[in-house]
């Protein structure tokens, strides 16, 4: 199959299909609404299912029921709808089943508005349910990256037995971009039959399978949160992944930016170096686990004088820069909310005041 | 520009098939020839890219834009401003009714029955072959049969918009020409243009092209780009 043009929510539906996911539970939201209505004409072409739910909560536990039977399944929504999840995201991380959650994100808090926002980075990679859960979080930078993360996100599920999600903010929903997908994803052989509430008919042991997050037993309870946290540990050694800009000068200033806005700040690195000014990007391509060692390399460059988060929210990833850098370099925030996305002007402005 | 338009057109096609982007670009090009240009954003349905964003370039050349009031530009709601019925009825020169994508965009239509009644129209499908959905006849076929049902109105011809935005090349072009001339063949609807976009016109060999072109100036673009100046 050759190159087609999709809007970003069209790709990641399609993705997930040839991921070999035929579950597809969901309830509209802008800006993510078309992957439903995409899966709505697509899934039962390919026999798979589209249900829409009564609503967001009810959502998060029809991917519970069916993540726990051992099915691959997926949601998406969008930051509200996602709050609205977050109950659900801890039961299932907490009973370690996997599934995929893709939030397309918009401006908050509350209602917010409808255009693009980064401003769930925190709730992602940070708080996305109570207890000590955490999820594997991925930050596409275009429809074609999203494709890859959506496809790749299934089996990252599976090995961890864990929610996996992909954070897109608006654009990445709603942009139109050429985008080839890969082949249909080669089904590992499933552990499925080890951990998920599929029957007793086809297993080899007499055991039931229980698929809960209630630990009476204070010990019980503790022995699966070393067990989630092992993971998460695991995670960070095995599933980091970042993408350099411009990063082989001698830059003044490092950028870290993510998602879309890591493109406004390309265009504007490309402009700024025109001008004879050189600066370096580190892109996350994962936000959880973020990417602290090759943010905190590239900051610690003799050259580089200034580090600059440059993101959709009030100052969110800024945090986690910090923390990579460890007071090696100043670090600085630049962003925006409601759905107004820096322009490379701006960015361009935000870097030169850094310097002079 | 190679062909001429006047009267009321409405532009009607598939989710992503470039609506919004011809609309616009056969709106300037009108104007240019001192035509009196109107186009009304009936897009309901899509909340991001729609004619809307081209507000400030189109009003600037003197073309009527015909756009919700501004504190709803940006509402999640499905706002059909009252002016568009005024601007049908009252129509002299080009008035370009901009529609959203499938049915369920075009449903708009069905509520201008009124306004738009023995009146003269020219209804334009956009087909993009590399778009899922519209990359058979069938498809296409499919898609006008939903549009026309939930328009209540007949589509009258084709515009050809094959294209990959960046990734676009001649083949492309020559290959979507292609397609819609078989579209053509088996529908019996005309095709009134193909698209090209500016940057790729110098690459196209202009005697395989068999219809009239419409350089595309891309104006619906993502932050990190400029949008394209129409030539002076």
């Amino acid at each position: 199959m050759g190159k087609v043009l999709m809007k970003g929510n069209e790709a990641i539906g399609e993705a997930a299909i040839r991921a070999g996911c035929l579950n597809y539970f969901a309830y509209p939201i802008t800006p993510q609404s078309e992957v439903a209505e995409y899966l709505t004409k697509r899934m039962p072409e390919v026999g798979g299912v589209f249900l829409q739910g009564e609503s967001e909560v009810a959502v998060a536990y029809m991917i519970f029921g069916a993540a726990g039977a051992g099915e691959r399944v997926f949601t998406t929504s969008s930051s509200p709808g996602i709050s609205l999840m977050s109950e659900g995201i801890s039961y299932i991380a907490g009973a370690q089943c996997p599934a995929v959650f893709v939030n397309i994100m918009r401006g908050g808090p509350g209602l917010g508005g409808i255009l693009p926002s980064q401003a769930d980075y925190n709730q992602a990679t940070k708080g996305i349910g109570h207890g000590d859960c955490r999820m594997l979080v991925m930050a596409p930078a275009s429809v074609q990256e999203a494709v890859e993360m959506v496809m790749n996100a299934f089996p990252l599920a599976e090995k961890y037995r864990n929610p996996v999600m992909i954070l897109g903010d608006g654009l990445i929903g709603q942009m139109m971009e050429p985008v080839e997908f890969p082949d249909h994803l080669k089904t590992e052989p499933s552990n499925k039959d080890d951990w998920a509430s599929n029957g007793m008919d086809h297993r080899k042991r007499s055991e039931r399978n229980l698929v809960r997050s209630l630990f009476l037993d204070p010990t019980a309870l503790n022995d699966n949160n070393l067990q989630l946290k092992a993971k998460y540990d695991q995670m960070k050694k095995e599933e980091v992944r970042s993408e350099s800009y411009n990063s082989d000068t001698d830059y003044k200033v490092l950028i870290v930016s993510y998602g879309t806005m890591s493109r406004v700040c390309r265009t504007a690195i490309d402009a700024l170096k025109e001008e004879g000014i050189d600066v370096a990007m580190v892109r996350p391509q994962t936000v959880f686990p973020f990417p602290e060692q090759a943010v905190r390399d590239a900051a610690q460059k003799e050259s580089c004088k200034q580090v600059i988060s440059i993101e959709m929210s009030m100052g969110q990833m800024v945090e986690d820069v910090e923390r990579s850098v460890r007071g090696g370099k100043p670090v600085h925030w630049f962003g925006k909310c409601g759905g107004d996305v820096p322009t490379p002007e701006e960015v361009v402005d935000v870097v030169k005041s850094l310097i002079n | 520009m190679d062909f001429s338009l006047d009267g009321i057109v409405i532009i009607v096609g598939n989710y992503g098939s470039g609506k919004t982007e011809i609309a616009v670009n056969i709106a300037v090009q009108h104007k240019r020839t001192g035509m009196g240009v109107r186009l009304a954003d009936l897009d309901l349905v899509n909340p991001y890219f729609r004619s809307r964003e081209a507000r400030e370039v189109l009003t600037q050349m003197g073309i009527e834009v015909v756009l919700p009031p501004p504190q709803y530009m940006n509402a999640d709601l499905p706002i059909l401003d009252r002016g568009v019925s005024g601007m049908i009825r009252n129509s002299n020169g080009l008035t370009i009714l901009d529609a959203g994508g499938d049915d369920v965009g075009a449903t708009v239509i069905a509520a201008l029955a009124d306004a738009l009644k023995d009146k003269p129209l020219q209804v334009f499908q956009v087909i993009n072959p590399f778009r899922p959905y519209t990359d058979s006849l069938e498809g296409c076929q499919k898609i006008r049969e939903e549009i026309e049902s939930a328009a209540k109105i007949k589509i009258t011809g084709l515009i050809g918009n094959a294209n990959l935005i960046d990734d676009t090349g001649p083949d492309h072009i020559y290959n979507g020409q292609k397609f819609i001339q078989e579209l053509s063949g088996q529908s019996g609807l005309p095709v009134l243009c193909i698209t090209v976009s500016n940057n790729l016109l110098s690459a196209i060999d202009k005697a395989k092209l068999s219809y009239p072109v419409l350089p595309i100036y891309r104006q619906m673009v993502p932050p990190w780009r400029k949008t394209e100046r129409f030539e002076q």
